[in-house]
């Protein structure tokens, strides 16, 4: 077998062992990939996230529910620490910063946690600021960080008011920052009655709705 | 232009209206039940957590509320987190301008060694069954339906270990959640008999809402493992118990649990049930499946009754009662798809009412 068949293969593998949610084989195969010689992001780009992404298109088609994504986000996640160490601080993403949290009054972040997952798995770095958040945080913790999107996620019709204040805070520190909103409650009208930028029904959505957000390309 | 028709006169009070529906009887008008808790709250001047906290108050902030909205349904006591704080762990009680409904702070299982650690609960002291006690015997006194909450067994068990726990034991440790999804049957139906054994049974309508066992969550599948048996045995205990009738709120995307709900009984000797859906669910599809030997209640988007216009609330509040009103034997009511927003413009709750005044009489 080729080099490039082996590496084909096992990314094949990795892939497989996340949508099958099973934390012990992709944590078994991303060490295999490092000892072969593998480099650590493509493990992570064309193996975990791979993985992801069919995992996103299985819950977008109803074959899989919040159980089977959770725990192929355990796998994923038990995957990605592993290769961490082993990844190129040259091997930049390319994609972006996200800002994300739920906003303050509420405490539901199973949605929020799920687009978290799907942003990083596409290359996005996110700063996840939780469930509760003071709305003043989003703000600060975009002038910390530069992010390049804020992701807001309501799941009650009482907290999803707060979306508009954070996006008034926001812009009138940085107009230029986009806003991403999601949750139960939330929907395309949204985004012209609160003033943003972005809106995803789903977290395998949320992804190419930040990626146009972004002018990036879209990915097969 | 043509004149306006002249408003039609109601010849009932709720309490016929409902009676009469829940009797297969042709009422004047389909009744209206909005299904309101923080916002009467409001409505009154008080803050939201009292709806929750104070039996008394929440009681005649509702009452006040049905006054001056002109509408049916009676004061009811319950909240979606309910268990978490019954069996041990900590409430909060929504006190910001953001939060709309008590959540649990901790909950009472945090690992697996918790699952077997679990007791039930003193059902007479045991968090907010004190205060719904209070709120029934209010009920009783004022010769309304005894509406204790017995919750969902999916949401139940969520509020008890947490959602994103019993999602992944769904899969990895299914019989802890079988365990979680035992006590609290047990739980519910020892709720159900304490009641029973307080109120006059012909009076009671239990009210059980659902909210996690929605398809946004989990598959019809875990459904049909987690759900179906248990929620199937409260059902039929408490109907066993003398009860004639629950009120089930199923919340959410439920379309493919819908065929699993259908084995549930929710009434018994021919007295309906009421099954109150979101508007995931469409109507005529919810009375071909459950109409027959049910009320069927809904479903107008909340986000809607606080996002959208007066037309729009009007308009989706007519497409309703269309549906509605092909119910047989006249059983359906008007009602929001979940609770009634606390932050709706008070003029939408009206306009609700405004088109059941206009588009909700029979003929």
């Amino acid at each position: 077998m080729s080099a490039l068949q082996e590496r084909q293969e096992l990314l094949h593998h990795i892939r497989d062992a996340v949508v099958d949610y099973d934390e012990e084989v992709t944590v078994e195969l991303c060490s295999n990939a490092i000892q072969v010689g593998l480099d650590a992001y493509d493990v992570v780009a064309n193996g975990l996230a791979l993985g992801m992404e069919e995992v996103g298109q299985l819950y977008e088609q109803k074959e899989y529910f919040v159980p089977e994504v959770l725990m192929c986000s355990d796998a994923f996640y038990a995957g990605l620490q592993h290769l961490k160490p082993h990844i190129r601080s040259d091997a930049a993403t390319g994609s972006g910063q996200v800002i994300i949290g739920t906003v303050e009054g509420d405490v539901h972040d199973i949605g929020k946690n799920l687009v978290k997952l799907m942003l990083e798995a596409a290359g996005f770095v996110v700063h996840d600021l939780g469930k509760d958040v003071p709305l003043d945080k989003f703000v600060q913790e975009q002038q910390r960080t530069g992010a390049d999107i804020i992701a807001l996620s309501a799941l009650m019709t009482t907290s999803m008011l707060a979306i508009p204040v954070v996006i008034e805070k926001m812009r009138a520190v940085n107009p230029n920052v986009k806003i991403l909103i999601g949750g139960a409650p939330v929907s395309q009208e949204s985004v012209d009655l609160y003033g943003a930028d972005g809106y995803a029904e789903t977290a395998a959505r949320a992804v190419d709705e930040a990626r146009r957000l972004l002018d990036l390309p879209y990915q097969e | 232009m043509a004149m306006p028709s002249p408003p039609r006169q109601e010849t009932m009070a709720p309490h016929e209206r409902m009676g009469a529906i829940m009797m297969g009887q042709k009422p004047d008008r389909v009744p209206f039940s909005p299904f309101i808790f923080g916002f009467c709250a409001k409505n009154v001047g008080l803050p939201v957590s009292t709806v929750y906290e104070d039996a008394e108050k929440s009681f005649f902030a509702q009452l006040r509320t049905a006054e001056m909205y002109g509408y049916d349904g009676a004061p009811l006591y319950g909240y979606a987190s309910y268990g978490g704080w019954e069996f041990g762990g900590d409430i909060k009680m929504p006190r910001s301008r953001w939060e709309q409904a008590p959540v649990v702070a901790h909950y009472p299982v945090e690992s697996e060694e918790d699952v077997d650690r679990l007791e039930l609960p003193d059902v007479e002291r045991a968090g907010s069954l004190p205060i719904s006690m209070t709120f029934s015997r209010l009920q009783e006194k004022f010769g309304m339906p005894i509406t204790v909450q017995l919750v969902g067994v999916v949401t139940l068990v969520g509020e008890l270990c947490s959602v994103d726990r019993m999602c992944r034991w769904m899969i990895k440790r299914p019989e802890l959640v079988h365990k979680l999804m035992r006590k609290a049957v047990d739980h519910l139906v020892d709720v159900a008999k304490l009641w029973v054994d307080t109120f006059p049974v012909e009076r009671m309508q239990p009210f059980v809402g659902d909210a996690t066992s929605a398809n946004q969550v989990i598959s019809p599948k875990q459904f049909e493992e987690f759900a179906l048996p248990y929620q199937k045995e409260v059902h039929e205990k408490v109907l066993d118990m003398g009860v004639m009738s629950m009120f089930n709120h199923i919340c959410g995307e439920q379309n493919l649990n819908l065929p699993f709900w259908r084995q549930i009984p929710h009434g018994r000797d021919g007295v309906p049930g009421i099954l109150s859906f979101g508007h995931e669910v469409d109507l005529t599809t919810a009375i071909e499946m459950f109409g027959e030997d049910n009320i069927i209640a809904g479903n107008v988007e909340p986000r809607l009754i606080q996002n959208g216009t007066p037309e729009e609330v009007f308009a989706a509040c007519v497409a309703c009662l269309e549906k509605g009103k092909q119910a047989p034997n006249y059983r359906y009511m008007l009602m929001a798809g979940c609770e009634v927003p606390v932050e709706a413009p008070p003029y939408n709750l009206f306009t609700m009412r405004k088109a059941v005044m206009e588009h909700g009489f029979y003929d």
